[in-house]
């Protein structure tokens, strides 16, 4: 198999692989943003004092966790035009992500808020400080350092995931594999070409986020 | 028109028990397979063999930094070029079994490398062998510990199951996929589709995480 | 019975154990004191292999402990090893934290084991407890659990890694309790400890480390009375204060 591996052909689709590199970098990145913001969010109504506040965000994080991307992802794709909205795939795509990934980011807030040691909080407010000033000065800066390794695992899921964005046509790192299988009946230069383009985003997440965590040194060992 | 379309799909419901069925096929058996591969592999992955540890480490790394789309098409499409022609179900059952491995190898060594050191001195210093102490004093023990998290992935591993309808295995997304095609009612479809997954899952991750707080206590006050 | 000779052991650079020669007959009960950091526990943690030594030897009743061609399973199963935090099996009752290795390694019948298990968990005062798990006993108890533990393979030498710092102070007493008599049964007893009450009354000889070396080795009569070297005074003088 390996002898017969066609570096030529790689280097002619170099160029497309190159744009889909870029695309799922794009796309990833776009749905990152968006994560972060819906796992703050929905963390907050987690943790607010009212109850029907509290449920609604919980019933969006569980059915979130308890069903395949995949299907998340056709749910939106095929069932929005059905209610009149037409959308390119990439929103489709984008959006799909970014609300399955903020599930999974609101878990990482709250855990990160949640492990802080009562005894901090305590001291918060014994000195007086009000449910604001515990947040900002106390809770959140420490969630920070906890959370930073679980988010950046979930952003390196949000990466892979972002393959599926392939079965609904749109272009990316998988599309490229495809297309290289359909167009030249060459799918082993092609996924693995594919791969290997998904490691380098790999180790490069993973570098990142030693490198962060180290910088982050007031975190204890945990 | 709508319940015209929810009358269709009633229709379908048989369609759909056997994709449903399909699914647990895959799952269970890639389940099995991966568990009792986790296992050995895990197990070697904790010991003292540095050569081996790395190996292994290395295959876990490509695992987790390729998406399992890719490794999929890897499989079904790559393996057949070097003499092996698959069929698309045993390529899912490949494919999800030894991604399944990988991760619970990574989650065995873990909790082997959690029992504490003096289990294994306190072992050793009574002339226990290597294999008596892992057999009656480390894995009783690292139990404990791997068994919330194995059932969090056994619930990861159904859901990317969802993927391999990607390559045809008629599956309960894929029913999904192609009903849709004939009731063109996405939100419908994927509802159903998604309750399916739904009541699979989310009894197993409560039962992980009822297990996971047998084990610990958190302050949850703010 | 246990034999140092030129014993010599490294941490990576460190250098440990320092030209060790000490010699433990059949019945003796030596104590091995000595300021952190002496090299005390390390000592004794060769005697069954726990830690490797470089250079010297290091023989047990004619076995060279670190030769790498030695059944250490043999050499094991007649030494009992007593640590300072107990380490006793959390998922495993008494009776099976003190049997399990009986019937295992010297393939003793399970009801044989048993019934020695209860015998010797007797002795040291546990007859009632047979059936607790560890986390249901004090820590004097996990000890005596430990001690019997050591016990029931019948072994030649027992060693003591600071058997009582990890104790209560309202608890040390039990565990000496059970050592005193074991000492008077005349078993081959090493033992690292703080405890120069227990040493006084017990040992036949103690031998102060300082530094990865031995500094003195004299009976405890002479060593706590009259010091023989500036290092063995100052150590005796600062422990003494408490």
């Amino acid at each position: 198999m390996l002898e017969a591996f066609n570096f030529r052909v790689i280097l002619e689709y170099m160029p497309l692989y190159l744009q889909c590199f870029l695309a799922t970098l794009w796309l990833s990145a776009l749905s990152l943003i968006g994560a972060i913001l819906v796992g703050i969010i929905a963390c907050a109504m987690r943790l607010s004092q009212s109850k029907a506040i509290s449920r609604t965000a919980g019933v969006y994080i569980e059915s979130i966790r308890s069903t395949p991307l995949l299907v998340q992802l056709y749910f939106f794709y095929f069932g929005l035009p059905s209610l009149g909205v037409m959308l390119p795939e990439w929103v489709t795509g984008v959006f799909a992500l970014t609300l399955n990934s903020g599930a999974y980011y609101a878990e990482i807030i709250r855990a990160g808020i949640q492990g802080i040691a009562f005894g901090q909080i305590e001291a918060g407010i014994a000195s007086g400080l009000n449910y604001f000033q515990r947040m900002r000065y106390i809770i959140l800066p420490q969630a920070l350092g906890m959370t930073i390794r679980p988010m950046l695992g979930q952003a390196i899921v949000l990466v892979k995931d972002s393959s599926l964005l392939s079965l609904i046509s749109i272009m990316e790192l998988t599309r490229a594999g495809q297309l290289l299988t359909s167009d030249r009946f060459m799918p082993t230069e092609g996924f693995l070409t594919t791969a290997a383009f998904y490691l380098i985003l790999y180790y490069l997440l993973k570098t990142f986020s030693s490198w962060s965590e180290k910088r982050l040194i007031f975190m204890e060992a945990h | 028109m709508w319940s015209f379309y929810f009358n269709e799909l009633m229709r379908s419901l048989p369609f759909f028990l056997k994709g449903l069925w399909m699914t647990v096929a895959v799952a269970g058996l890639s389940l099995i397979a991966a568990t009792i591969i986790g296992f050995i592999l895990g197990i070697v992955r904790a010991s003292k063999n540095k050569i081996l540890r790395s190996i292994i480490g290395a295959w876990v790394d490509l695992i987790r930094g390729t998406p399992f789309l890719v490794q999929v098409f890897i499989v079904f499409f790559i393996l057949p070029s070097a003499g092996i022609e698959l069929e698309a179900f045993p390529a899912a059952v490949i494919a999800l079994s030894n991604m399944g491995a990988s991760f619970i190898c990574e989650i065995v060594a873990s909790g082997i490398l959690a029992v504490p050191q003096g289990q294994r001195e306190a072992a050793t210093a009574s002339g226990l062998s290597s294999f008596q102490q892992l057999r009656f004093i480390v894995l009783p023990q690292a139990m404990r510990s791997i068994i919330p998290p194995l059932v969090g992935q056994y619930v990861l591993i159904i859901k990317d199951s969802s993927v391999v309808s990607a390559i045809g295995v008629v599956d309960v997304t894929r029913v999904g996929w192609l009903t849709v095609q004939r009731i063109p009612e996405g939100l419908m479809v994927f509802g159903l589709v998604g309750i399916l997954y739904f009541a699979i899952c989310y009894p197993l991750i409560n039962l992980s995480n009822y297990m996971e707080r047998r084990m610990t206590v958190t302050a949850t006050r703010l | 019975m246990i034999s140092f000779k030129n014993v010599n052991k490294w941490f990576g650079e460190l250098h440990v154990l320092k030209d060790i020669n000490l010699e433990v007959t059949h019945g003796e009960v030596v104590v091995v004191c000595g300021p952190s950091g002496s090299g005390k526990s390390t000592l004794i943690r060769c005697i069954n292999r726990l830690e490797p030594i470089q250079k010297g030897e290091l023989v047990i009743d004619n076995m060279n402990v670190h030769d790498k061609k030695i059944n250490m399973t043999k050499i094991r199963a007649e030494i009992g090893f007593i640590f300072q935090s107990f380490n006793l099996y959390p998922h495993m009752t008494a009776l099976e934290n003190v049997t399990i290795a009986p019937i295992r390694v010297r393939k003793i019948p399970k009801e044989e084991a048993k019934k020695l298990g209860r015998e010797i968990l007797t002795r040291v005062g546990l007859g009632e407890r047979i059936k607790s798990y560890p986390a249901q006993l004090s820590g004097g108890q996990q000890q005596r659990v430990a001690i019997a533990r050591g016990l029931c393979m019948r072994p030649k030498i027992m060693l003591f890694d600071e058997p009582t710092s990890a104790l209560d102070p309202e608890m040390i007493n039990e565990v000496l309790d059970v050592m005193r008599d074991l000492a008077k049964g005349g078993m081959t007893m090493m033992v690292v400890t703080h405890e120069m009450g227990f040493a006084r009354e017990v040992a036949n000889r103690v031998v102060f480390m300082d530094d990865g070396k031995i500094i003195e080795v004299a009976p405890p009569k002479d060593f706590f009375i009259n010091p023989q070297t500036d290092r063995g005074k100052f150590f005796l003088s600062s422990i003494l204060k408490h």
